[in-house]
């Protein structure tokens, strides 16, 4: 009983979060909607029981990208573009679009209305660790490269040219 | 409300996550929205991936692992994306999106 109030009441406040960060039209409200979905999201992982996925959602998405979204936000743009259209003037297609790809998606979800959960839940840390430094070394190697390479590439295109 | 949870709710959760960021990123006008609209569907992928291993692999946490390569290249992705739109900025002054046609000559 409790996990389905979990899922419930994190599946409402990670939705509506969603529809506030694409709807609303001030993007300093949007990136903070956009922190709570985040939040909402590493809940979602905790009643799954990735522990370690929780610690990182918090530690990368909430309290990393969520802030430098934040810092970029208002950093740029102006009071003026609270009063202009915030969605271009196809959303009707893109309506369309999405609710194509929606009866998609829940057939295939449909397929899997049977499959539920066997045994609890364990701590996966350990486990994690071992596959990162064993059997996955070497993606877990490249992936550092791929986050050396985006910090050299934030620093290249920010810089200006006199300095 | 009171069933058991199954695979399809999360799946159907993440589908709808994924939806509304499709949405937002074919409709946001402001390009700081489209690349927020963009980490909503690196979420909805990412519960998909916990969900299965939870639900399909319990012995096994491959698909977590998997969840935090995709975090990784997203922290990438939005860190050199905000860098870059800084540097257009820079020239052009505005933020959004169908203003930036530098390249048409």
């Amino acid at each position: 009983m409790l996990e389905q109030i979990v899922f419930w009441s994190l599946s409402a406040l990670v939705l509506l979060s969603a529809l506030g960060v694409v709807l609303q039209r001030n993007a300093v409200h949007s990136s903070l909607f956009l922190g709570l979905t985040l939040a909402g999201v590493a809940g979602i992982y905790g009643s799954l029981g990735a522990d370690f996925l929780f610690g990182a959602q918090v530690m990368v998405y909430v309290s990393g990208i969520a802030v430098l979204v934040m810092f970029v936000v208002m950093l740029l743009g102006r009071a003026s573009d609270l009063h202009l259209r915030q969605v271009n003037e196809r959303w009707t297609a893109a309506l369309l679009v999405c609710a194509v790809a929606a009866v998609g998606l829940l057939k295939v979800a449909r397929l899997h209305s049977a499959t539920s959960v066997a045994g609890a839940a364990r701590p996966s840390t350990r486990e994690i660790g071992r596959l990162f430094l064993g059997e996955w070394l070497v993606p877990f190697e490249l992936i550092s490269l791929v986050l050396l390479a985006a910090l050299l590439g934030a620093v290249f295109f920010t810089r200006t040219e006199k300095a | 409300m009171n069933a058991p949870l199954t695979l399809a709710h999360y799946m159907t959760l993440a589908g709808l996550l994924f939806l509304i960021g499709v949405f937002g990123a074919l409709t946001r006008r402001n390009i700081i929205g489209i690349l927020m609209s963009i980490e909503l569907m690196f979420n909805a992928a990412n519960i998909n991936l916990a969900a299965f291993d939870r639900f399909l692999h319990p012995q096994g946490v491959t698909g977590q692992a998997l969840a935090l390569f995709v975090m990784t290249v997203a922290a990438a992705e939005i860190v050199v994306g905000l860098a870059l739109l800084l540097a257009i900025y820079r020239g052009a002054d505005t933020v959004y999106a169908e203003d930036f046609n530098l390249l048409k000559g």
